[in-house]
């Protein structure tokens, strides 16, 4: 397993260049921001202005990765290659999907240690939410899996067009339900359901196809 | 010990409404080498994919190894060798890159044969596979398929690409790998001067069904083929049954009939053809006999 998740990371390893100098330079404005203020800011005003842009790099980032992995791998036949050596199907998928947390987790992971920091330095003498940023986190992490399970979905396809519009489709209608619903514990409910969809639907596609 | 390594049970398999296979059924014993031979599109390359659960059947059964061919684990992978028609390596890797893949990946790995077999096929760890020739990835391939010790080869058109000396060295490795206990192989070849060299066992894929599958020496002996010569005209009707094949020129007949025993050659024999010559036959001429349509063709003097 551990053999087949450094393959995905090597040859996807452009998506987590990206995803760590996107997250470098939001930790870099982040934190210059926070100090070059004056009076101390608004803390959850910071977090939502963090947000967009970590969700502009979810919308297209991750579907992206998710699509590149499973259309390379369709067109360029890895799968086929792999099942001839002692891989199973499943495993190539659990692999692929492993890779997608990392590739989240290393956005992610950062962002949130750093928000929590600047939290517990520059908290206002005023009673906030304390899982706040964990709430936060949480959701975003599961918008942003879900993000990826629909490059998956949609990328197992010969066609170019389905999947790049596909994903791109759905992930735009998923983003507004942060919009509507917060980061309760309702989104967190409805984006583990459409996970879970997302997931069985692509290992169901994947197993049943011919290599 | 599985007495048989490869079972199909009654396997259907159609593509969009075009029956490809209908209702195969084959054993491979344990030790064999079985050459799987087929015109093109004759269902050779399906079969082999679907034995390796690599394409779904419509029907039926496929069992390697004792499992279901469509549930194959990562162990019993393991003990199985797989070269694909048409060589499916990734493209864009180095040939280094690959085979510490395959390596990584395989659940035993016999690196001295696999460096012996890298230097007798002059092949570049450094170079991508993309900058391969044919030949050049179609060795890569069977040293990859070769270097796991698989107690099963399954090998889809393996020599397909390969100039004749590297053709000859892969029969020579076919034929130390067998001469391993235990050892059993499936190919499928369109070269059949290579397959009457190392199977022992035939079988021929023709219009969706497996016509033939018997041990090679079995085939040459059931399959006859004679010329005829008859006083007068030669008959329309020899009244024999299995004609695969007859073509009459005036007082000539060229007849291939199947399963030839003695109730044939009497009832041949009552026509009284005033010469009768048995014509030999390799495994081309069977496979092509064997795969055109029954003719009775008759010419004019």
């Amino acid at each position: 397993m551990f053999t087949l998740i450094k393959r995905e990371i090597e040859d996807h390893v452009a998506f987590f260049l990206g995803a760590a100098i996107a997250t470098a330079i939001l930790i870099v404005l982040l934190v210059s921001a926070v100090l070059n203020y004056d009076p101390p800011p608004d803390i959850p005003v910071y977090a939502v202005g963090l947000l967009i842009p970590v969700i502009v790099v979810v919308v297209i980032g991750l579907p992206a990765m998710g699509v590149s992995q499973m259309y390379t791998d369709r067109n360029r036949r890895i799968s086929a290659f792999l099942s001839g050596l002692p891989v199973t199907r499943s495993q190539i998928l659990v692999a692929r999907i492993v890779t997608g947390v990392l590739a989240i987790l290393i956005v992610l992971a950062p962002l949130t240690i750093t928000g929590t920091v600047l939290r517990d330095l520059l908290l206002p003498p005023i009673p906030i939410y304390p899982g706040l940023i964990a709430d936060m986190s949480v959701t975003a992490f599961l918008i942003a899996f879900a993000c990826y399970c629909l490059g998956l979905l949609t990328g197992w396809t010969s066609s170019r067009i389905t999947p790049t519009l596909g994903a791109l489709v759905l992930t735009c209608i998923l983003i507004p339900l942060i919009l509507v619903k917060g980061f309760g514990l309702h989104i967190k409910v409805i984006l583990i359901l459409f996970i879970i969809a997302s997931l069985v639907r692509t290992w169901q596609k994947f197993k049943s196809t011919a290599l | 010990m599985d007495e048989n390594v490869i079972e199909v049970e009654n396997l259907v398999k159609y593509f969009d409404g075009r029956c490809v296979l209908d209702g195969i059924n084959l054993k491979v014993p344990r030790g064999c080498i079985y050459g799987l031979l087929g015109r093109n599109a004759a269902g050779k390359t399906t079969m082999i994919r679907i034995l390796f659960g690599l394409e779904p059947s419509t029907r039926g059964w496929a069992f390697l190894l004792g499992t279901e061919s469509s549930r194959l684990s990562a162990k019993v992978k393991g003990r199985i060798g797989y070269v694909a028609e048409g060589h499916n390596l990734i493209q864009n890797y180095k040939v280094g890159r690959l085979v510490k893949l395959c390596r990584d990946l395989s659940l035993q790995w016999n690196s001295e044969f696999f460096a012996h077999l890298i230097e007798m096929f002059h092949l570049p760890m450094d170079r991508r596979i993309s900058q391969l020739s044919i030949g050049m990835r179609a060795q890569l391939n069977l040293s990859l398929a070769l270097a796991i010790d698989p107690e099963l080869l399954i090998l889809d058109d393996p020599t397909l690409g390969m100039d004749t000396v590297a053709r000859r060295q892969f029969l020579e490795l076919a034929i130390d790998l067998i001469q391993q206990q235990d050892r059993t192989i499936l190919f499928s070849s369109h070269i059949l001067s290579d397959v009457e060299r190392v199977a022992d066992r035939i079988g021929i894929l023709a219009g969706g069904k497996l016509v033939v599958d018997c041990a090679l020496e079995e085939l040459k002996n059931r399959i006859k083929k004679f010329r005829l010569i008859f006083p007068e005209s030669a008959p329309e009707d020899l009244h024999l049954t299995e004609i695969i094949n007859q073509q009459i020129q005036g007082r000539e007949m060229v007849i291939t009939v199947a399963n030839w025993n003695q109730q044939k050659q009497a009832m041949l024999d009552t026509f009284k053809p005033s010469n009768s010559t048995e014509m030999p036959m390799s495994l081309e001429d069977i496979f092509i006999e064997c795969t055109k349509p029954t003719t009775v063709t008759t010419a004019p003097q």
